[in-house]
């Protein structure tokens, strides 16, 4: 029988469709009864719909119109 | 923050071939579109140190190779395998192993008690939509934080993934890891996201 702590592991697989037959319907058995685990898999979904909005980026120092000029430069040259 | 900007497959074609023109816009276009993920690839598998020489090769190469480019892929994906396969070989010229994703607690223990049941209830989040919680600067500085101070590999999947909308089994390809692993480096960067969110919402 799952319980909270295999929710917890396993909610982006439940978030992704992506999870054998038994489990999925072991997992969904549990959400059915648990309105905690139910609250989580939901404020998950908004934490990614979040990010997905908010697009973070790796922190970088590059000039980015130095290099497209330098790369423009070279595809000139061939 | 970035823009989301796909070019279709006609766009697309159309950017390859101003590219070997060489007009100045395209290039501005594919280097503000496609070097910082190229750079997250570099970074989830050389190590901070090496990235950027990895990811400034891969643009050479990748323009010496365009006009050879066939089209099977999309434009993004064929770069990032090319910096991938730059950093692979940066990793075994080098000899050096990089461990990137450690120190990671899959649930946190002090949650669940010993038969795998919360302690705490979990409420539902008053502003619920991405726009309410995104509002809030606080907020906007937290998950800038996180995200940042995620390991290298858990940054670069969830931003193939979410960001970038690449297919799963594509990423494992591009960091040559299998799919469980992705799995899990993608569940791992969700959940200390959430986490996150999770801590402000509750003070």
């Amino acid at each position: 029988m799952a319980e909270c702590k295999d929710i917890a592991e396993e909610a982006s697989n439940i978030l992704n469709g992506d999870l054998p037959f038994r489990k999925r319907i072991a997992l969904h058995i549990h959400l059915f009864y648990c309105s905690c685990c139910r609250n989580y898999i939901q404020q998950l979904k908004q934490t990614i719909a979040t990010i997905s909005v908010f697009r973070p980026i790796e922190k970088d120092s590059t000039d980015m119109s130095a290099l497209a000029k330098q790369l423009q430069e070279l595809a000139k040259k061939q | 923050m970035k823009k989301n900007t796909m070019p279709s497959r006609k766009n697309e074609r159309r950017l390859i071939k101003q590219l070997i023109e060489g007009e100045s816009q395209a290039f501005d276009f594919v280097v503000t579109e496609y070097h910082n993920i190229m750079l997250s690839v570099a970074r989830a598998i050389v190590g901070e140190a090496f990235a950027d020489e990895v990811v400034q090769d891969a643009w050479v190469s990748a323009i010496k190779a365009l006009p050879k480019f066939e089209g099977r892929s999309s434009l993004k994906t064929w770069l990032l395998h090319i910096v991938s396969n730059g950093a692979k070989s940066r990793v075994r010229r080098e000899n050096r192993h990089v461990s990137l994703d450690d120190g990671w607690e899959s649930v946190p223990a002090d949650k669940f008690d010993q038969a795998g049941h919360r302690y705490d209830d979990v409420y539902t989040w008053d502003n619920a939509t991405p726009e309410s919680l995104l509002a809030n600067e606080q907020l906007q500085t937290i998950i800038e934080n996180t995200f940042q101070n995620l390991p290298a590999i858990q940054r670069a999947v969830l931003s193939m993934y979410e960001m970038e909308g690449i297919k799963m089994d594509e990423i494992c390809n591009i960091l040559d890891i299998s799919s469980s692993n992705a799995r899990v480096l993608l569940h791992r960067a969700r959940t200390t996201l959430h986490h996150s969110i999770e801590k402000y919402q509750d003070n």
